[in-house]
């Protein structure tokens, strides 16, 4: 187990630095520079910008020092955003994106867990339909139709919340709302899915037939097996969610990782780009990670060697 | 909440509790756009649109960074409120040689930096030097080479010195810089400054070897000459003493005086960018002299200004800060503002798909006309849009009109400069256009056609450019013309493919060509459009950068141009040329109008439409005009808490007179008389 670990966090570090560098070049493919605009520099104008930013060096040189700044930890400053490093940026932001993330997160498991559960358990009764049919409807509606239509409702005609930005326990609420809706109907499904498969499964006619009662057979047996399925998808959405995601943060205008992110690629600010991504690739794979291990816990068939 | 019946009960109560707090709250307001309640802190919330990039008015050059700039940096002069011609501001006046290319200007003696350090001419020497040097990479600084010297300087070149003298630009192909008057008194910078202009070579040796070999006059000339690099200091700025400044241009430039309000222009400070380098624009280490200082700084959240009690005009500043939101979503800001969170907004930012329901608001939407056009440029350097009859068939082809009415809030522009933002150049124009109809002889009725939407002379032009267009069915068909090697390029964004659909549509109807469209990302555009690597159109839109018809007309001056089509004339280059070197400036205009006729007959673009200001702002926030640039001057803008005394009908704001604005205004004019 522990070596499995290892083994996996020491692929990390390449695996990221492949990252930087497919995205790196890919940035250099894409025509324009963090200075160009509706009107043209002239010559010498452009030349003192790329002077001062390095880019009159050749590629391999700015590749290089890229790359070993990056080794240290170090991704530099934005160069859209002047006297600003990009670590601070993504420190500063990420708080933003997290919040929302986690209580989205947190919500979308509370509803999808209870509403899967239930309706596992009441197969085609009223509940059943209601929630799963509700749970379509929510893997339907992009959060881009979600979002403006709770702030119709919730801001417009009730004015209760405001319609965006950040600031207090109000303003999360229709952002939470928005990126919840989209994971609670996905977990919810899931959930259900996989309750019913396990509950079909032989080892859960055996815990009957043991004599537990349905309390035990469902919360100590049952429910591990159903929420395999669950799991993986869990653990990358709660990275994707961390990370920012960046229709509800321009809808709620949340200044949060996401929106960064599609402005650095909009503004190719290398320096940014570079780091976001970076940042978020070893998130990924940490998060992919600690589902292969929660893995092992929940279903004892897994073992790590 | 198990049983469904209850549910649904509840569900029915919410429902009812919605309609009811919705009609309340409606009937209450109907008369504006949502909730609509003075900020009782006396604080302007504003959404100022993206990210400002920095705090550094050098640095960046965009229009929601310049209405930042606006509140914590000031300059000579800044933009009036209304027509943002320029007003005193840190100069409380000056004065202007014959020539029109040497300023004086005279500082008021209690300007104070945010520190409390006082603000002398020796401040604007520093900004404008270091505006100019290479290493800070200024993307504006372009609009300061009108200063002897600065281009020089900025694109690191060298004088070149024989003996005690220095080779001069006249002799070597230069213009020749008339005779100055000058002003002021005739130290020994002036002396330097006003001598005739010195010739200058590339500082790159390789690349200034290529320029001496290209003229064996140059070339017999530099042997055993030695070059000297052109300093900051050589550049035209002098601080005469501590409150006086002189800048002296190397060409005369009549609107020189109004470029000074640009950002590029405001005082920077010494001290702090001494002391800590690029960080001088974070919170703990910024020095400021505008109106308003840094009170919070939260990137892509907010930017909290607050009043600035060291400011030498603090008496009139009305607010008692400031709240810039950075927010780019239009549907978002429209929210915002709907939900009573801001109090205005930046410009272009109603949605096309509001606007009919947002322009019924009359005390808070503002249509005005922006000094800035969209157009779409033709690459000349290729067939078919080589030919100057292809180009003028297809620029004929399109109603304007017709587009304007579909875009709901432009007005239709048929030449470069927008009218109605410049009324002496409109007069002009028109005298220009009335003389060049008697030099040519033709009818009034039909010289009023001439260069706007004539379907009928547009296929007959293009049938005698070789591609004849031929009856087919209902309709038109131009079957030889080659729409393989054309497209229309427009950045990605549903406005611009709106009107790029239109325009397709009215050659389809009106000339039987169908233009393929080709949507870009918008930087991936940028590049295409300005190394004019793109056949046939290329959408455009140009917002002028002072308050002159010249920042329209020379667009395709000199080469390579801002004007992206490939276009470069000797002969309008010398009209403009002339025209700038005309003092009287009612002949001026008269020259350029002359020369922006002859541009439109070469038709190197297909003017579109005169852009609309499409912002709002809350009935009582009052002083806040609907400029042609959308450029606030803050220390005008306040609060009224009285909803008497509301704006009402902002479709009169700039007619009527506000006495406050008025009395602050004159205050502030009177000690300059020229300006207004």
């Amino acid at each position: 187990m522990l070596s499995f670990i290892i083994r996996r966090l020491l692929i990390i570090i390449p695996m990221a630095l492949l990252v930087v560098t497919l995205t790196w070049a890919l940035v250099r493919i894409a025509p324009g520079n963090f200075y160009s605009a509706e009107k043209k520099l002239p010559s010498a104008v452009e030349a003192n910008i790329r002077k001062k930013y390095g880019l009159d060096k050749p590629w391999y040189t700015q590749y290089g020092m890229m790359m070993s700044n990056i080794v240290r930890g170090d991704f530099g400053d934005s160069l859209k955003y002047q006297g600003q490093s990009v670590n601070e940026i993504i420190r500063r932001h990420l708080p933003y994106s997290a919040v929302i993330g986690l209580l989205g997160y947190l919500l979308a498991l509370a509803i999808g867990l209870t509403a899967g559960t239930v309706a596992a358990l009441k197969q085609n009764s009223g509940f059943d339909y209601g929630s799963m049919s509700l749970a379509m409807l929510g893997l339907s509606v992009p959060n881009f139709v979600l979002g403006p239509i709770l702030v119709l409702v919730f801001s417009f005609w009730l004015y209760l919340l405001p319609p965006g930005r950040w600031g207090g326990v109000s303003g999360i609420i229709l952002p939470v709302i928005t990126l919840s809706a989209i994971y609670a109907a996905y977990i919810a499904r899931l959930t259900r899915a996989g309750m019913l498969e396990v509950m079909r499964s032989d080892y859960i006619r055996t815990a009957r037939a043991k004599g537990l009662d349905e309390k035990t057979v469902l919360l100590r047996h049952a429910i591990r097996g159903g929420l395999i399925p669950v799991l993986s998808f869990t653990g990358p959405a709660l990275a994707a969610l961390l990370a920012g995601t960046v229709v509800v943060e321009k809808v709620f205008a949340i200044p949060g990782l996401g929106n960064i992110f599609i402005q650095a690629v909009l503004n190719r600010d290398e320096p940014l780009i570079l780091g976001v991504v970076a940042f978020l690739s070893i998130l990924i794979m940490i998060f992919n990670l600690i589902v292969d291990i929660a893995y092992g816990f929940l279903d004892p068939r897994i073992r790590y060697e | 909440m198990k049983d469904p019946r209850r549910l649904s009960q509840f569900l029915v109560l919410m429902f009812c509790i919605g309609l009811l707090v919705n009609g309340c709250t409606s009937s209450a307001n109907s008369r504006y756009f949502g909730k609509t309640v003075a900020p009782k802190d006396n604080i302007l919330r504003y959404v100022s649109g993206s990210e400002p990039e920095t705090l550094d008015p050098h640095i960046s050059s965009g229009q929601p960074e310049a209405r930042i700039y606006m509140a914590i940096y000031e300059g000579l002069v800044e933009y009036g409120p209304k027509d943002m011609q320029p007003i005193p501001a840190i100069a409380k006046s000056w004065e202007i040689s014959s020539n029109v290319d040497e300023f004086v200007f005279h500082l008021r003696d209690n300007a104070k930096w945010s520190d409390g350090t006082a603000i002398t001419a020796n401040d604007f020497v520093y900004s404008f030097r270091r505006g100019f040097a290479a290493d800070t990479a200024s993307s504006s600084t372009e609009l300061g080479f009108f200063i002897k010297y600065a281009e020089a300087f900025n694109g690191g070149q060298v004088f070149v010195k024989k003996g005690d003298s220095f080779l001069l630009a006249k002799d070597y192909g230069g213009e020749e810089q008339k005779p100055s008057t000058g002003i002021g008194p005739d130290t020994d910078f002036h002396k330097f400054v006003q001598s005739p202009i010195r010739l200058t070579l590339d500082g790159d040796e390789k690349k200034r070897a290529k320029q001496i070999d290209a003229d064996p006059k140059l070339k017999a000339a530099v042997a055993g000459a030695e070059f000297v690099p052109v300093k900051a200091e050589d550049i035209g700025v002098e601080a005469i003493d501590n409150y006086t400044l002189r800048v002296t241009l190397r060409q005369p430039a009549p609107f020189f005086i109004g470029l000074l309000a640009h950002q590029f222009f405001r005082l920077v400070p010494k001290q702090a960018i001494d002391k800590w380098g690029k960080e001088w624009t974070r919170k703990e280490h910024i020095v400021t002299c505008g109106a308003f200082r840094i009170k919070e700084i939260r990137p892509y959240d907010a930017l909290i200004l607050e009043k600035d009690p060291n400011y030498w005009d603090a008496a009139n500043v009305h607010l008692d800060g400031i709240a810039f939101y950075p927010v780019e979503d239009n549907a978002t800001i429209l929210n915002l503002y709907k939900g009573g969170s801001v109090d205005a907004f930046l410009n272009h930012t109603v949605l096309t798909s509001w606007i009919e329901q947002v322009r019924a608001f009359k005390d808070e939407y503002m249509n005005f006309p922006e000094n800035s056009t969209a157009y779409y440029s033709m690459n000349v350097t290729r067939p078919p849009f080589n030919d100057p009859k292809v180009r003028k068939a297809f620029a004929m082809a399109v109603d304007n009109d017709a587009l304007s009415n579909f875009r709901k809030i432009t007005k239709p522009l048929y030449d470069l400069t927008p009218t109605g933002i410049f009324p002496e150049y409109d007069k002009a124009r028109a005298k220009v256009s009335e003389e060049i109809r008697k030099e040519r002889n033709i009818a009034p009725d039909v010289w009023a056609k001439y260069g706007k939407f004539d379907a009928e002379r547009a296929r007959k032009t293009l049938t005698e450019a070789g591609f004849p267009v031929q009856k087919s069915g209902d309709g038109w068909a131009c079957p030889t013309f080659p729409t393989d090697k054309v497209s229309l390029m427009f950045n990605t964004n549903e406005n611009n493919r709106s009107i790029a659909e239109f325009v397709q549509a009215q050659w389809r109807q009106n000339l039987g060509i169908t233009v393929p469209l080709k949507s870009q990302e918008f930087k991936t555009f940028l590049k295409d459009r300005h190394e004019v690597q793109y056949d046939g159109l290329a959408q455009s839109l140009w917002s002028g950068d002072y308050m002159d018809p010249y920042t329209f007309v020379g667009l395709h001056y000199g080469y390579p141009n801002n004007g992206d089509a490939g276009f470069n004339d000797p002969k309008y280059n010398k009209m403009l040329d002339d025209a700038n070197a005309e003092l009287d400036p009612a002949k001026r205009y008269e020259m350029l109008a002359r020369a922006e006729f002859y541009l439109m007959e070469q038709q190197p673009s297909i003017p579109l439409t005169i852009n609309a200001t499409n912002w709002m702002k809350k009935p009582y926030v009052k002083g806040m005009y609907p400029n042609p640039g959308t450029l606030l001057p803050w220390k005008f803008v306040y609060i009224e808490q009285d909803p008497a005394k509301w704006d009402k009908d902002v479709e009169n704001v700039m007619a009527e007179s506000d006495p406050q604005v008025e009395k602050q205004l004159q205050e502030l004019t009177a000690t300059q008389k020229t300006a207004k």
